[in-house]
């Protein structure tokens, strides 16, 4: 089984009178989006802004971030079980708008929505002031609840970003790649004597405002299941999740799972790739075990050489990182862990909320406590007015000159998880 | 299985009248050290003390959720595995700067309604 992804790269975001991708330019008739954003009741108004890389702009609060894509071929759809249809996804071929997303903003809570800047040192933080940022600012009608609120936004969000897609269905793709998956007995066959490694996905499901959707179901309800790996690249995850800037995984991040996709690129040459297993992290302890329970016996069934496992969050979610990690490795098969630290502003401190020493190959996405002075900026679209309540912010954070001197948790994607940023670190 | 909530969120005390909820007007870390208490009594922990992404001090409000019932027929029996994640927890508290008393109202309600969806998730597991 196939899935293509054709990449129409665009170049330019203009606001005109006809929707239209040509020649690599997106044009946005504003009326569509604005019809499509108040389908729900609950919606006030959206505002509608374009932020392009290198502009003076600061976006904030950030809610998620979506990357339009449409389907061209296959029984299936873009977001399925969430705005789509609920059949399998990840076949066919699927066109993606590359270099842009759809943003959406609105203060949702008094804290916790994350920055993107599109200049500056903040800027080499978050992958997403590299992009083409249709922002879309939502207004709630009056006394909406922050729930209802941020559901209305995560659906509002899905439809224009489909919508934007859809404009793409016929423009021929600059590039495509092509990504394979076979079921249990082929891949056996087939890859005999590779490595068989799994990946691990951790999904943050703590309760309402912290969660994720897996074909339209909440995260928190599932048990650990299997995936091909490619049903992501259709939008088969999506977030709900509102807070931790820094560390969340935006519904772009999950339509580009850096994981699944560095994965696929060793598959078949040095490991053989053949389970993708999501999971979820309750905070519920009997529910973490039962979970961390069900990941280790998949990967036993599977006879899994070894996994790699990315947690979303921090905290909680440190505790679900480590009873997979300690269940899996007691099984006979390795593991990766890719996390985040919370080590002190001075990274001095403990990284995680939980350690073992069977965690011992860990991947660092950064330490979210890190202080950083973002400069002031021509334009902000959204609003300043959380800046000093959003995590890694603090009474202080808005300064006199403008400057806002901020921990780098405030910044959206600054120590992605899933490793979907440009951390590095020397030595 | 029966439980007891433990908080010191206004709006989890006023919202879960028909549970048993030992709500106490101190800290964060006040909370933490509480449950310990209650957790050498024989209790157990049922959720996670750093649950949410608001970290700890950040949030001047927790909820965490203990059996109703103690091990051991005799309350001198210790869950250890409880007390092991109650301190961890109280540990990478203190790595955390206090900050919690300078919000506005709107900002504590948010608070609020965050550490409350919180445990509402927890009621719904507790209930298999």
């Amino acid at each position: 089984m196939k899935l293509e992804l054709g990449y129409i790269q665009i170049k330019d975001i203009v606001f005109g009178n006809e929707s239209k991708i040509s020649n690599g330019v997106l044009t946005v008739d504003k009326a569509p989006i604005e019809a499509l954003a108040k389908e729900d009741e609950r919606i006030k108004s959206v505002t509608l802004d374009i932020a392009k890389p290198g502009e003076s702009v600061r976006i904030t609060p950030v809610k998620d971030v979506i990357e339009p894509r449409c389907k061209v071929e296959g029984d299936c759809d873009i977001f399925p079980g969430t705005i789509g249809s609920v059949k399998m996804a990840g076949f066919g071929k699927t066109h993606v708008c590359k270099g842009m997303a759809v943003v959406t903003a609105g203060k949702i809570v008094g804290f916790q929505e994350g920055i993107i800047d599109m200049q500056g040192p903040g800027a080499d933080y978050t992958p997403f002031s590299k992009l083409l940022n249709l922002v879309c600012v939502f207004e709630p009608v009056d006394g909406l609840k922050q729930h209802d609120y941020e559901e209305a936004v995560r659906f509002a969000g899905f439809k224009i970003a489909k919508y934007i897609g859809e404009l793409s269905k016929d423009v021929k793709p600059d590039t495509t790649e092509t990504f394979e998956v076979c079921n249990f007995k082929e891949n056996m066959e087939k890859f005999k004597g590779l490595p068989r490694v799994g990946y691990v996905h951790m999904l943050q499901s703590q309760g309402l405002l912290h969660d994720t959707y897996v074909y339209g179901v909440d995260a928190k309800k599932i048990l650990p299941t299997l995936m091909y790996p490619t049903e992501v690249f259709d939008g088969a995850i999506v977030s709900g999740n509102c807070v931790s800037a820094c560390d969340k995984n935006p519904t772009y991040v999950h339509m580009n799972n850096p994981v699944v996709v560095d994965l696929f690129k060793q598959h078949g040459k040095t490991i053989n790739f053949c389970a993708h297993i999501i999971t979820n992290e309750n905070v519920y302890l009997a529910d973490k075990q039962r979970s961390s329970n069900f990941t280790a016996k998949l990967c036993e069934m599977l006879a899994l050489d070894a996994v790699i496992i990315t947690e979303e969050g921090f905290g909680n979610p440190d505790a679900d990182l480590i009873m997979n990690c300690t269940k899996i490795e007691k099984k006979g098969i390795k593991t990766v862990l890719v996390t985040d630290e919370y080590a002190g502003r001075d990274g001095g401190s403990q990284s995680l909320a939980d350690a073992d020493p069977l965690g011992n190959a860990c991947v660092t996405a950064g330490n979210a406590n890190e202080v950083i002075v973002l400069p002031k900026l021509d334009k902000v679209i959204g609003t300043l007015d959380y800046v000093n309540k959003i995590a890694g912010g603090n009474e202080n954070s808005m300064r006199a000159d403008g400057t806002i001197e901020i921990e780098i948790q405030a910044i959206t994607g600054a120590t992605s998880e899933v490793g979907f940023g440009k951390l590095t670190a020397t030595y | 299985m029966k439980y007891i909530i433990i908080t010191n969120n206004p709006l989890v005390r006023d919202t879960y009248k028909d549970k048993e909820v030992e709500f106490y007007d101190i800290k964060y870390q006040e909370i933490l050290q509480t449950v310990k208490n209650k957790i050498a009594l024989g209790h157990k922990i049922l959720t996670h003390p750093l649950s949410g992404s608001v970290k700890p001090k950040e949030t001047p409000y927790k909820s965490i959720m203990i059996s109703k019932e103690t091990v051991g027929a005799n309350a001198t029996e210790v869950d250890l595995e409880s007390l092991e994640i109650i301190e961890d927890a109280i540990a990478t508290c203190e790595k955390f700067k206090e900050r919690s008393d300078k919000w506005t109202p709107q900002v504590l309600k948010d608070f609020q309604l965050v550490d409350f969806t919180l445990i509402d998730s927890a009621i719904d597991s507790a209930k298999v």
